[in-house]
């Protein structure tokens, strides 16, 4: 226990973690704000017509609020790299593996609970703009886990560069770059391969609430996808992190 | 006795503060770093090959029959026509006295009822037409990409054409007496004996299903009439009688067996014409554009740019080498200055040979995948679309990392820039695919996304219906005027931190 109130201690000190806290919370619920009132009805004439979804397009500022949860996460770990803290954190704590551990507790958890706040207000906002309708529970908890696992996803990165900067520029990369690369090809194999195999679009899909036989990846799996690059990426991190010098 | 000790003076010449040795300071910080070679040199072979991946997944299906205008754009020409033909010289005029729908769907805003001069009944060949709209008002358009408007009036209205030579000028009226010119226009290898007439024409119906992971758009329809008076030829027709064709048809390959219906013209015994018929001229936006297929490589190459610009500012900080260097140079606006043309000249010297490449490797893969001409248009280096895009490419990965250079100021932390850059970049794009197409169309508007359309080869023609799907590569804004938003993010983003430097301590 006293492991992870010291790197709770380290988070909770710091300013930026709450400004990131605050910003993926803001940033979420204004993009999803702004996505749903973009839902005229020059684009959706009547209910029956309308082809959105609804639930999905008021979740729109995760894509967003998942880039402030990576740079929390990265920060957690780089900073200590960055200023040196390193080492009086591992002369203190001298079980690495413990010390990542306590790391990804201590950043999981108040990720969980900003990207809850996030996801909640979200869609709150969004009842008022438009009629959100579909099941709510799958895409709403999907969302905060993803929001989790990307912090822990900029965690394994820095943890494995050991930098912020190139840990953050990765991440982004595979948020970003990936998903996009995935939308632009025209090759529709590499596309579904894309889709289905990296960590953004395959995640997302567990925002979804209608079509869901045309998704190139089920929900719960999609997400499984995100949380194996997640939790595989930590592992490397985590024997790294012990076989190498600080 | 005293002395007095003179007080230091350096020995060095005043010039070696000039700005080039600043220019030269700064370029040294750089290459010093041989991380930075590193990455720079990684960017340039990531663009490349992930360019080159894009291009190898794509596939034509193959050779289609495809109908090319006078200037070898690939264009739809296919209308009901009831013609004479017309030697020499002459005159022909007409009122239009309704258009309406003929199939029981709307009424699409591009339909058209008209007068035409045509070389002849060949698709594709040159021709100039005044005609009136139900949206547009009334329009003199010619060899497909030529559109000038006329007067905003709705039928019933006077059109007229007059053939001069190779010289075609056309006329609108409200009363039929008083006539107002639109424009002339020269239409070069127009024969002797040319096609005069009055013809309509009307877009498809297009149906678009557009949501999260998915668009469907589906093509159909689309049948008017046209009623016209008053029609008149003066000058040598070669021939008494009208007739009537349906150039470029029936659509033998229409979605729907009713597409390869054919139209049909009635004349009463007034003079009153009604045309009904289907089809379009209109350019083509339909295939790939070839051109941006073969950039894919930029999108990644953005990401070591960004944290290349935002590392060469934020790095200073995070060491504390900034108060070196504003001490060495007081005049932080130099350094900035110095900084900004130092990283934006190398990155686009950098970039412009990997774009160049990228291209042409990519152009060879797409034309052994099926991308041939006529359909898609062989482009060389030094085409105008082809090195639009290649410098375009260029400037825009070195505006995004003086951007990021320029945010680097304002947020002194490297983590920090590097996303806020790339969110402000890279996230449009994403979201520009799954958000409805008019949210889509604003993000690509007014961020800094905007720039990509730089890499546009097709033309987008306002007179050709077309939702500009952002997943088929179309974007709002002109290509030039899209990266001209990103330069001013950048210069905005230069202003502040100039300001920023001064004001706040290092």
């Amino acid at each position: 226990m006293r492991w992870l109130h010291a790197e709770w201690t380290k988070l909770r000190t710091v300013p930026s973690t709450w400004w990131l806290l605050g910003a993926t919370v803001v940033l979420t619920v204004v993009a999803g704000a702004a996505a749903a009132s973009s839902l005229t009805t020059e684009v959706c004439p009547s209910l029956e017509a309308c082809h959105e979804d609804t639930v999905k397009l008021s979740l729109t500022g995760v894509w967003l609020g998942q880039s402030t949860c990576l740079v929390l996460g990265a920060l957690s770990m780089g900073s200590e790299y960055g200023t040196g803290t390193m080492r009086t954190t591992l002369t203190a704590m001298p079980v690495r593996g413990r010390v990542l551990l306590a790391k990804a507790v201590a950043l999981a958890l108040p990720t969980a609970l900003a990207g809850a706040v996030a996801v909640v207000t979200s869609l709150w906002t969004a009842s008022r703009i438009l009629r959100v309708q579909g099941p709510l529970l799958r895409a709403a908890v999907g969302s905060v886990l993803l929001l989790t696992l990307v912090a822990l996803l900029g965690l394994a990165l820095a943890t494995l560069l050991r930098d912020t900067a190139a840990g953050v520029t990765v991440g982004l990369g595979l948020l970003y770059v990936v998903p996009l690369l995935a939308d632009m090809l025209h090759s529709p194999t590499w596309q579904h391969r894309l889709q289905r195999w990296a960590p953004m679009p395959a995640a997302l899909s567990v925002q979804a609430t209608r079509d869901l036989a045309r998704l190139p990846i089920a929900p719960w799996p999609g997400l499984g996808v995100l949380a194996a690059y997640a939790t595989g990426l930590l592992a490397v991190a985590g024997v790294l992190f012990r076989l190498r010098d600080t | 006795m005293t002395t007095t000790i003179p007080p230091y003076r350096s020995r060095l010449h005043p010039a070696r503060a000039g700005f080039r040795h600043l220019l030269r300071a700064e370029w040294t910080k750089f290459w010093t770093v041989r991380v930075r070679l590193l990455v720079l040199a990684v960017a340039a072979v990531v663009t490349v090959v992930i360019s080159q991946l894009g291009a190898s997944g794509s596939h034509s299906e193959g050779p289609v029959q495809v109908v090319t205008g006078p200037d070898g754009t690939v264009v739809n020409d296919a209308f009901h026509l009831t013609h004479r033909p017309l030697t020499g010289d002459g005159t022909v005029t007409v009122r239009v006295t309704g258009l309406r729908s003929a199939d029981g769907g709307a009424l699409e805003s591009w339909a058209k009822a008209g007068l035409m001069i045509k070389a002849n009944l060949e698709p594709g060949s040159p021709y100039a037409a005044v005609l009136t709209t139900p949206d547009h008002g009334i329009r003199m358009q010619w060899n497909f990409t030529g559109d000038t408007p006329g007067s905003a009036a709705d039928a019933p209205h006077w059109l007229r054409l007059t053939r001069s030579g190779d010289r075609v000028t056309g006329y609108d009226s409200t009363d039929g007496t008083h006539w107002r010119k639109i424009r002339d226009v020269r239409l070069s290898g127009l024969p002797h004996t040319t096609q005069v007439g009055i013809f309509v024409a009307t877009p498809a119906h297009q149906v678009l299903h557009r949501s999260f992971g998915g668009t469907s758009e589906t093509f159909g329809g689309g049948k008017v009439t046209g009623t016209f008076d008053h029609l008149a030829l003066r000058g040598t027709p070669a021939s008494a009688a009208w007739r009537s064709t349906d150039v470029g048809g029936p659509m033998p390959n229409g979605p729907r067996r009713a597409d390869a219906e054919q139209g049909r013209t009635t004349t009463d015994a007034s003079g009153e014409h009604t045309l009904t018929g289907r089809g379009d001229i209109a350019p083509d936006e339909s295939g790939g554009d070839t051109v941006q297929m073969s950039f894919q490589g930029v999108f990644v190459g953005v990401l070591f740019m960004v944290a290349l610009g935002a590392l060469f500012m934020t790095g200073e900080y995070k060491r504390g080498l900034i108060r070196t260097t504003f001490t060495a140079t007081p005049g932080r606006i130099r350094v900035l200055a110095a900084k900004t043309l130092v990283i934006g000249s190398v990155t686009f010297a950098v970039s412009l040979p990997a774009t160049a490449v990228a291209f042409t490797l990519a152009q060879s893969t797409l034309r052994a995948n099926g991308y041939e001409p006529p359909q898609f248009p062989d482009y060389s280096l030094l085409d105008t679309p082809a090195l639009r895009a290649i410098v375009g490419s260029a400037a825009l990965l070195s505006l995004v990392a003086v951007l990021a250079l320029a945010v680097g100021v304002l947020l002194r932390t490297s983590a920090g820039t590097i996303a806020a850059v790339l969110v402000l970049v890279i996230l449009p794009q994403i979201l520009a695919f799954a958000l409805p197409l008019p949210a889509a169309h604003w993000l690509l508007r007014v961020t800094p996304a905007a720039a990509f359309a730089i890499q546009q080869g097709v033309t987008y023609y306002p007179q050709a219906e077309n939702n500009c799907l952002p997943e088929s590569g179309c974007y709002p804004m002109q290509p030039v005027h899209g990266l001209l938003v990103l330069a001013a993010y950048a210069l905005v983003a230069l202003l502040l931190a100039a300001w920023r430097l001064r004001r706040r301590d290092a």
